[in-house]
């Protein structure tokens, strides 16, 4: 019930608005209140518009009495502004603009033109671009490249435009490839002055302008020459483009469509005739949207913006900061990556070559290790028998001062308690001397691994020739098969090799090179590893062989007799043997230890 | 010149307490006087210039000041004291260092003790003879300095062998003081011959006639 009685409120309303819009449009559009206005776009000027026009308005007042249509002569700016505002209800213009303004504010075409040497497509407006008869250089639109031409304006229509996309088409920027354009306006015949008159190299002009004014006598046809001639069927100007439509009549969008619907009616009926204005049903006018977008002109003018020419020609400033920006922040990424990169490589060379050194260092440590268990032997050897040097001068001097009190009978009972006390302790402390260099021999013997023996002397092998300047050749020699693993202390046995690999280098110092070269022999004997240093040096006689294991007792000059006696005592505590020979042949000396295998595999 | 040994000091410095008290042992036998130090620095504390012969029986290794050290210090100090260095058997280098720094002998441990006992009294002779040369010295220079500044100009002349009337001219005095003098510094001198002379003053002074 409710909506019920709310029907004519609403219908009230509307009423009330439509009354109120036509109120309004009373009052804003002063046209329309005198009748039905019809702007036109006066390109020639005022009179011009009106000799042209008057027979069309002066038809449609006699066919369609009481509506009373005007005259209103508009320039461009002027028509669309009449447009917005509403002060026009039907609008003539040329192709161009039409389509400008059917886009803008909607205007829909009711009849084309029809122009008496229209061809047979109704089509009649075109370009000709001209040049002087005698620049037979000018043959083609393209040929303007480079040269000076001249236009009406640049939004011209027949008077630039047409001619403008066939320049397109052939290849060359209207826009840039040409010198100079020099658009002098209104009236056209300017431009065709120009020519004459060699001021510019060509001029654009709509198509019949030329044979108009060849008509009216102000040129001669055969003064000029037409770039890019082309013939269509039925039109008889000169012509340098296709055709196009011709103009348009239009109505805007508040117009009536029953009184548009008769205005056209009465214009088709308009009779034809010579210099007569009759229009046709309204031709297509996407050919001149087509040669909008290609110009990018009019309502196409936006696409000129967003071309990338476009944007850069708009914000070239902007672009180029942004571009310096970009280029910095290249400059600067590309930089820190290089740094970056560079830095890595540096800290990677610096890591390696820290690596390198640490491993060195790491490799010398444990080079010098082995080296100084060798040399700690003598240094220590050289400490032990300065400290059993001491205990043993004293005993002796006691001892010979005893005898020598006793012979020159002034040895006292005291003087006798004080030697023999002395020498006792004296010789307590020469024992405790040999102690420890029994618990030094003995201090790494709980150490009991799986050892490689063969891995062993290998060792030995190298750390003797990278300790030596000049290292004579050690021939590693192994039994066949042989796979011994021995239960050791592996540092021990490694002593043992390098001090009989090292004293058998020594007993071949000074002779021939064919006494210098030392073999280490492994072989098996009863589940027992037997390995042999044989050298062909300087040998021992059997004398020197039956005190080499005894302390202290050398053949070297420097040497201080403890190697061979701790090295015995290592193999000894190893369960196993230690022993010297004489070869065979009798050159040189074979020393061998043999140590019990503990597992073998076959 | 005969010392008793009694009279004679024989200085051990050593480390090692057993060995020093068995050398005392050993000297005590035949006489020495022995003293006895257990550092180089001890030893420094106690020195004396020597006013009997003596000698220094010196370890080459000693924990703090070496005996080559000790060695260094007495001849900085101008002090003549024989030294005898007891070495170990690997100190062969540092034995060639001391001697060639005047050391007197060496003596390897272990020693026989006739040898120590050798080179001990060879030690103090040459130090009784160096003292002796010293007092010799001391004698002459005493004598040369009881001459007046004209005797001493008078006896260098005589000295370097010129006649009197040389020297007279020389010093701008007549023969007969020339020979007055002569016969002063002829009787404080205790001599009687011109090349006597020569021969003490340059005991006294190698550089007396220069």
């Amino acid at each position: 019930m409710a909506a019920k009685a709310r029907v004519p409120d609403r219908t009230l309303g509307r009423l009330l608005l439509v009354s109120l819009l036509a109120a309004f449009s009373v009052a804003t559009g002063a046209a329309n209140a005198n009748g039905v206005a019809v702007g036109v776009f006066a390109f020639q000027g005022e009179r011009a518009a009106i000799s042209d026009w008057s027979p069309v308005i002066e038809h449609l007042n006699r066919e369609l009495p009481g509506h009373g249509f005007q005259l209103r002569n508009y320039d461009a700016d002027g028509l669309r502004e009449a447009i917005a505002a509403q002060k026009v209800d039907l609008v003539i213009t040329n192709p161009g603009y039409y389509v400008t303004l059917e886009t803008q504010f909607g205007l829909s075409r009711i009849a084309t033109l029809q122009s008496p040497h229209a061809a047979r497509s109704g089509q009649a407006l075109g370009s000709v671009v001209l040049a002087r008869a005698e620049r037979a250089e000018l043959v083609n639109v393209r040929d303007l490249a480079g040269r000076s031409i001249a236009a009406v304006a640049p939004e011209a229509f027949g008077g630039y435009l047409i001619a403008a996309r066939e320049m397109l088409r052939e290849g060359i920027d209207p826009e840039s490839a040409v010198r100079e354009t020099h658009f002098l306006g209104l009236p056209m015949t300017r431009i065709v002055d120009a020519v004459k008159n060699r001021e510019v190299d060509a001029g654009i002009v709509r198509a019949c302008l030329p044979e108009q004014m060849a008509r009216e006598g102000l040129i001669r046809m055969e003064e000029f020459r037409v770039l890019s001639p082309r013939r269509v069927d039925g039109f008889d100007c000169a012509l340098s483009s296709p055709l196009y439509p011709d103009w348009p009549i239009a109505v805007t969008r508040h117009f009536d469509p029953g009184l548009a619907k008769s205005v056209a009616r009465v214009l088709l009926s308009m009779p034809e005739g010579q210099d007569r204005v009759s229009w046709s049903v309204p031709l297509d006018y996407q050919p001149v949207l087509d040669l909008y977008r290609d110009l990018r002109v009019g309502p196409y003018a936006y696409l000129r913006d967003i071309t990338p020419e476009g944007l850069a020609r708009r914000f070239w400033p902007w672009l180029l900061g942004l571009l310096a920006i970009l280029a910095a922040w290249i400059v600067h990424t590309v930089r820190v990556e290089h740094l970056v990169h560079q830095r890595t490589r540096e800290l990677n060379d610096s890591l390696a070559a820290r690596e390198g050194a640490e491993r060195r260092v790491r490799d010398n440590q444990e080079r010098m290790e082995h080296l100084s268990r060798l040399s700690i032997l003598g240094e220590l050897s050289g400490r032990l028998a300065h400290e059993i040097n001491q205990p043993l001068t004293s005993i002796d001097t006691y001892a010979n001062s005893l005898l020598r009190r006793d012979a020159a009978g002034t040895l006292t009972p005291e003087a006798l308690r004080e030697a023999c006390g002395e020498i006792a302790s004296e010789a307590e402390r020469a024992s405790g001397v040999v102690r420890r260099i029994r618990h030094f021999a003995r201090k790494r013997a709980a150490v009991r691994e799986m050892v490689d023996v063969f891995r062993l002397v290998e060792d030995a092998q190298r750390m003797v020739a990278g300790m030596l300047v000049s290292c004579p050749e050690i021939v590693i020699a192994r039994e066949a098969g042989l796979e011994c693993r021995v239960l050791c202390d592996g540092l021990q046995i490694q002593q043992v090799l390098l001090n009989l690999i090292k004293n058998a280098i020594d007993a071949a110092r000074g002779l021939s090179d064919d006494r210098q070269g030392i073999r280490v022999r492994l072989t098996r004997a009863d589940n027992r590893l037997v390995v042999q240093v044989v050298d062909r040096g300087a040998g021992l006689d059997a004398a020197e062989r039956e005190r080499l294991f005894e302390p202290f007792f050398t053949t070297k000059p420097d040497g201080l007799g403890l190697g061979l006696p701790i090295c015995r005592s290592i193999i000894e505590a190893h369960g196993g043997r230690l022993w010297a020979e004489a070869n065979e042949d009798g050159v040189g000396m074979c020393f061998s230890f043999q140590l019990p295998c503990h597992e073998s595999s076959a | 010149m005969n010392h008793q040994p009694e009279d004679c000091v024989v200085h051990v410095v050593d480390d090692d307490a057993a060995l020093r008290r068995a050398l005392r042992f050993l000297l005590d036998s035949v006489g020495w006087n022995v003293r006895l130090y257990a550092s180089a620095e001890e030893f420094l504390d106690a020195l004396a210039p020597p006013e009997t012969p003596s000698c220094l029986l010196l370890d080459i290794r000693m924990p703090a000041m070496s005996g080559l050290e000790l060695q260094q210090v007495l001849s900085e100090r101008g002090i003549a004291l024989p030294i005898l260095f007891l070495t170990g058997h690997a100190d062969v280098s540092m034995v060639v260092q001391a001697m060639k720094s005047g050391a007197t002998d060496f003596i390897e441990k272990p020693f026989r003790d006739q040898v120590l006992l050798d080179a001990v009294a060879a030690a103090v002779r040459r130090s009784a003879e160096t003292l002796a040369d010293t007092g010799r010295r001391e004698g002459v220079r005493r004598r040369l300095q009881t001459l007046s500044p004209r005797e001493g100009e008078v006896a260098r002349l005589v000295a370097l062998g010129e006649p009197n009337k040389v020297i007279a001219a020389a010093l701008s005095i007549s023969e007969k003081t020339v020979h007055i003098h002569r016969q002063h510094v002829m009787e404080k001198m205790g001599i009687s011959s011109a090349a006597e002379l020569a021969r003490l003053m340059l005991q006294a002074d190698p550089s007396a006639l220069d």
